[in-house]
């Protein structure tokens, strides 16, 4: 049985900007794919690239911005239309694609987020942070490397909207064509791979189910298991 | 003064070297004898004469002449009022004396004080109510000729329900020490009376649903040995609460609290009540009704979610962004069939404790929502009848739609299916239809309240039309009789049909994708005003927020005293587009714990406003429920609504009619005087008796003003002057 078409799916928006837009051509599909094995959430393959200003973007309210160098400034309308999305309930994930901490696409990311939001700054994610109990029990961020300790994030009207990784997300996810993984994990591995994976079903869960993991009934089973 | 004593001075000066002191003597003698004669003409002394007699202080008798004193004073045995009149008769030599030694003032008393006669106190007493104090303090006051007061005597059952039926609290006792005289009290009946009574009750106007309810009730038993008595707290003769008192003759008054906890919001008429034993003198004491309103602070809402999606994560927002909501909700996150390639312990998933919230709490939310959520893999279908026992006992129950709901969701021949104001099909890939649905407003959806989205109808059209396409719809059989669909799609397909099933209500939207009417609808310009709107109104609708209900009534009173004006209803009828319902035919009828079936008991016309008040005729005592039909003139019916009232079993002077000798002990103790028995004489009682004596006559007798002192003035200085001239003093 199937959904009503894409509405009802999980579908990412990988957002069209002057740079290299689509680092990790595979990466966000591969993740689409682990987190309906997983997780009861449906999911399209089809990953949707769309324009910052395409009013089509309110149909997919999980948007993916990502590369691995520098991009340009976005006009200001679409700005505009950036915050008027993430205002009414849209979740922006970035992915620093380069690895590089300080790096070309940090710099314009962070430029991205004082403008959308003006005068606001990323802030770390709390390791105690319901995104990282969302559907694993996770301890930190993962990625392709290990650069930075902590995800950072910009909280509108009390949750997460902006979230920002520096460690290459989707780069572990990526596959190429005939099925192999498309880079190594340093420094941690396949097990490195695994937690990236599963950071990713995180986030995913976080953007449709928000803090249904800090409801009270949830508390004393994450407790024990957190203990074990 | 001052001058005389001057002259005196002066004169002294003159002769103070006089050798010779007879001399000296017999010049200040002069001169102080005319200056004291002087000084007694200014002064003008005189005499006073009275006639005086020695005044009779007064005594004030007071007999109880309430409705009270026509219960037994003892089992099978003479009125109270006929023993107090034995009582005088008894008395009528030592009644006699007491007036050869005071004026006696007699008097009857119930709610006010009136002068009687011992010889003629009434067989039939019809006071309405008995005021010890008030009728102490106006004897007291009262009287002939300004008499002192020597002390008050009353004779009573004790049965005051004014300020004394709570006994002599600080305030009384002070207002009785303030009469200053002894008070000698005559206890009438209070001797092998048995009663049991439910004596007072106390509890809040209103309670939280969900949240314990406790009632402090009063019972006094009177004349009782060892017993255990039931307490028994019935709502509308269910019994919801339930204590034993043990009686043991020791005290007569005990203090139960019953507690229970609503479990569902409205008016309700609350009994307590004890078992009336053989030989009770007063029978309707023995229960007491109440009226309590049970409002919920939160709506508790229970969402339960098939597999996260966009429109659980706006709805769930909404509802958690809502300060009145309570949202208890469950996600079905992983399904048997996914492999989140780790163990239990590494995921935050917990068990979906189905036992916990459909049976065991279930009663406990206001709304239960299933979100896109298929019951089979969880084996609920045994929770399916509770589920819907709940909503037709007043629950309210929403299914929301998508590819695990309605038909797809294998609901059909449930009794989920028996709730729903719709008919579903077996399970099947025409469950769901993906051709995409502009909604429009129905000629209900246009009058309903959920469906409003602006107060203007033209405006309300517009705002639905406007909104985005859905995506697709949930696939149905026929409505089912009273469904209202309210929304549809341009070719007619329901999408939204609400519905009632027994108590509760319903809705059904055949879609998962409302949040297109918030976030899309933002992308297009328009904000998520309609989506917020719309789920607010329906959830208010759906656990029937008095503000959405169409047609009210309200008693005039929570309680009715019987004989008094008899009980009255206020309705108010608006159509199902919340219009006033001028016209419309309005029928009541009132249903009892004592008696469940419903009887007609009146029928009005709704006026222009739609408004009618309906006059109830004289009710036994008892707590009623009265529930108001209302319909057009064609026959169709419009509403309905209900409340409770409670009809008091009868005057506070006939229900708490039990002796209290106690309160006579009370008050005789606070004045310094003492309870009496039958034989006393009151001729010999120790009565406060004043001295006071009354001026008759009174007359001034002068003592200066005659000839005497003048001479004597005139002699003396005459001889103080010759002899001051002989001696050689100018």
């Amino acid at each position: 049985m199937l959904a009503f078409g894409d509405a009802a799916r999980l579908t990412f928006a990988q957002l069209r900007h002057g740079g290299r837009w689509d680092p990790r051509p595979d990466g966000l599909s591969r993740l689409s794919w682990e987190i309906s094995k997983r997780t009861s959430i449906e999911t399209s393959p089809a990953v949707k690239s769309i324009a910052l200003a395409d009013p089509e973007l309110f149909r997919f309210p999980f948007a993916v911005l990502s590369s691995d160098q520098a991009f340009p400034a976005p006009a200001d309308n679409e700005i505009a239309e950036l915050r008027r999305y993430l205002s009414y309930g849209g979740f922006l994930m970035m992915d620093d694609a380069s690895g590089t901490r300080g790096g070309a696409f940090e710099q314009s990311a962070r430029q991205l987020v004082s403008r959308i939001v003006p005068g606001a700054q990323l802030g770390r994610v709390a390791r105690d942070h319901v995104l990282y109990k969302s559907f694993y029990l996770l301890d930190g961020p993962a990625g392709r490397v290990a650069t930075t300790a902590d995800l950072e994030a910009l909280e509108l009207g009390g949750r997460l909207a902006i979230l920002y990784s520096g460690n290459d997300l989707i780069g572990a996810l990526a596959r190429d064509s005939l099925g192999t993984w498309e880079f190594e994990i340093t420094p941690g591995g396949e097990l490195q791979r695994e937690k990236s994976i599963r950071l990713g079903v995180n986030i995913a869960m976080y953007a449709l189910c928000l803090d249904y993991k800090e409801d009270q009934v949830h508390i004393p089973f994450i407790m024990k298991r957190r203990r074990i | 003064m001052i001058a005389l004593a001057g002259g005196v001075w002066l004169s002294f000066r003159g002769f103070r070297s006089e050798p010779a002191g007879y001399r000296r003597v017999a010049l200040l003698s002069f001169r102080l004898t005319a200056a004291l004669l002087v000084l007694i003409l200014l002064l003008e002394p005189g005499i006073e004469l009275r006639a005086e007699s020695r005044v009779r202080a007064r005594v004030a008798l007071l007999f109880d002449t309430s409705r009270s004193m026509k219960f037994p004073a003892s089992p099978a045995g003479p009125t109270r009022a006929e023993e107090l009149r034995r009582w005088a008769a008894q008395h009528e030599a030592d009644l006699a004396q007491l007036g050869s030694r005071f004026q006696v003032d007699v008097y009857g008393f119930d709610k006010e004080l009136q002068p009687a006669d011992p010889g003629r106190l009434p067989a039939d007493p019809q006071g309405p109510s008995t005021d010890i104090l008030g009728g102490l303090i106006a004897a007291a006051s009262g009287g002939s000729g300004g008499r002192p007061l020597a002390g008050l005597f009353v004779a009573s059952d004790g049965a005051d329900n004014a300020e004394l039926s709570q006994g002599v609290t600080q305030t009384a006792g002070a207002e009785l020490r303030r009469l200053n005289v002894p008070v000698f009290a005559l206890p009438v009946g209070a001797q092998a009376l048995k009663d049991l009574a439910v004596e007072r009750i106390a509890v809040d106007d209103f309670a939280f649903v969900r949240n314990q309810v406790t009632v402090d009730v009063v019972v006094t038993a009177r004349g009782f040995g060892s017993t255990d008595v039931p307490i028994v707290l019935r709502r509308e003769g269910q019994v919801v609460a339930q204590k034993t008192v043990h009686v043991d003759g020791s005290r007569t008054r005990y203090e139960v609290k019953l507690a229970f906890v609503p479990d569902r919001t409205g008016k309700f008429a609350f009994t307590v009540s004890a078992p009336v034993y053989e030989g009770e003198a007063i029978a309707q004491n023995n229960s007491r009704s109440f009226v309590l309103k049970v409002i919920r602070d939160r709506v508790r809402v229970l969402l339960v979610v098939g597999r996260p999606s966009w429109d659980v994560r706006f709805l769930r927002q909404l509802l958690k962004k809502n300060p009145n909501v309570d949202l208890i909700s469950f996600f079905i996150l992983r399904t048997p069939g996914d492999d989140p390639h780790s163990s239990q312990d590494e995921l935050s998933l917990i068990p979906f404790p189905t036992q916990e919230i459909f049976q065991e709490q279930l009663k406990t939310f206001d709304l239960v929502i299933f979100q896109n959520f298929n019951h089979r893999p969880y084996r609920m279908s045994q929770y399916l009848d509770g589920i819907a026992a709940y909503v037709r006992d007043g629950g309210a129950f929403a299914m929301i739609g998508g590819d695990q709901s309605f038909s797809a969701g294998d609901y059909a021949g449930t009794p989920i299916e028996d709730v729903l104001p719709i008919t579903l099909l077996p399970s099947g890939p025409t469950a769901v239809d993906e051709t995409p649905a502009q909604v429009r407003l129905t000629d209900a959806g246009r009058r309903h309240p959920v469906t409003e989205l602006a107060t203007s109808g033209a405006q309300n059209e517009l705002v639905w039309a406007a909104l985005p396409r859905l995506p697709g719809l949930n696939t149905i059989g026929p409505l089912k009789g009273g469904a209202q669909t309210l929304l549809q799609s341009a070719e007619g397909r329901p999408v939204l049909v609400v519905g009632e099933a027994g108590r509760g209500r319903v809705l059904a939207l055949l879609s998962d994708s409302s949040w297109f009417w918030s976030f899309v609808a933002a992308g297009a310009q328009q904000g998520p005003r309609a989506y917020e709107t719309f789920w607010h109104s329906a959830i208010r609708w759906l656990v029937r927020d008095p503000a959405l209900t169409p047609m009210r009534v309200t008693a005039e009173r929570l309680s009715f005293e019987p004989g008094s004006e008899p009980p009255a209803l206020d309705v108010q009828v608006r159509g199902s587009d919340y219009g006033a319902a001028a016209g419309a035919q309005i029928a009541v009828v009132t249903s009892s714990a004592t008696d469940p079936s419903p009887r007609p008991m009146g029928a009005a016309l709704a006026g222009p406003d739609g408004s009618a008040r309906v006059v109830l005729p004289p009710l036994p005592p008892g707590a009623y429920k009265a529930t108001a039909t209302a319909k057009r003139g064609d026959g169709t019916a419009i509403g309905e609504a209900e409340d409770a009232f409670v009809v008091a079993p009868a005057s506070r002077e006939l229900v708490e009619a039990a002796p209290r000798p106690d309160v006579l002990q009370a008050l005789a103790a606070a004045t310094k005087g003492r309870v009496l028995a039958a034989s006393d004489a009151l001729a010999t009682l120790p009565w406060r008796d004043p001295e006071r004596v009354e001026v008759g006559q009174r007359t001034s007798k002068p003592l200066w003003d005659n000839w005497k002192v003048l001479a004597l003035l005139c002699l003396v200085v005459g001889a103080e002057w010759t002899l001051r001239r002989r001696w050689g003093y100018a």
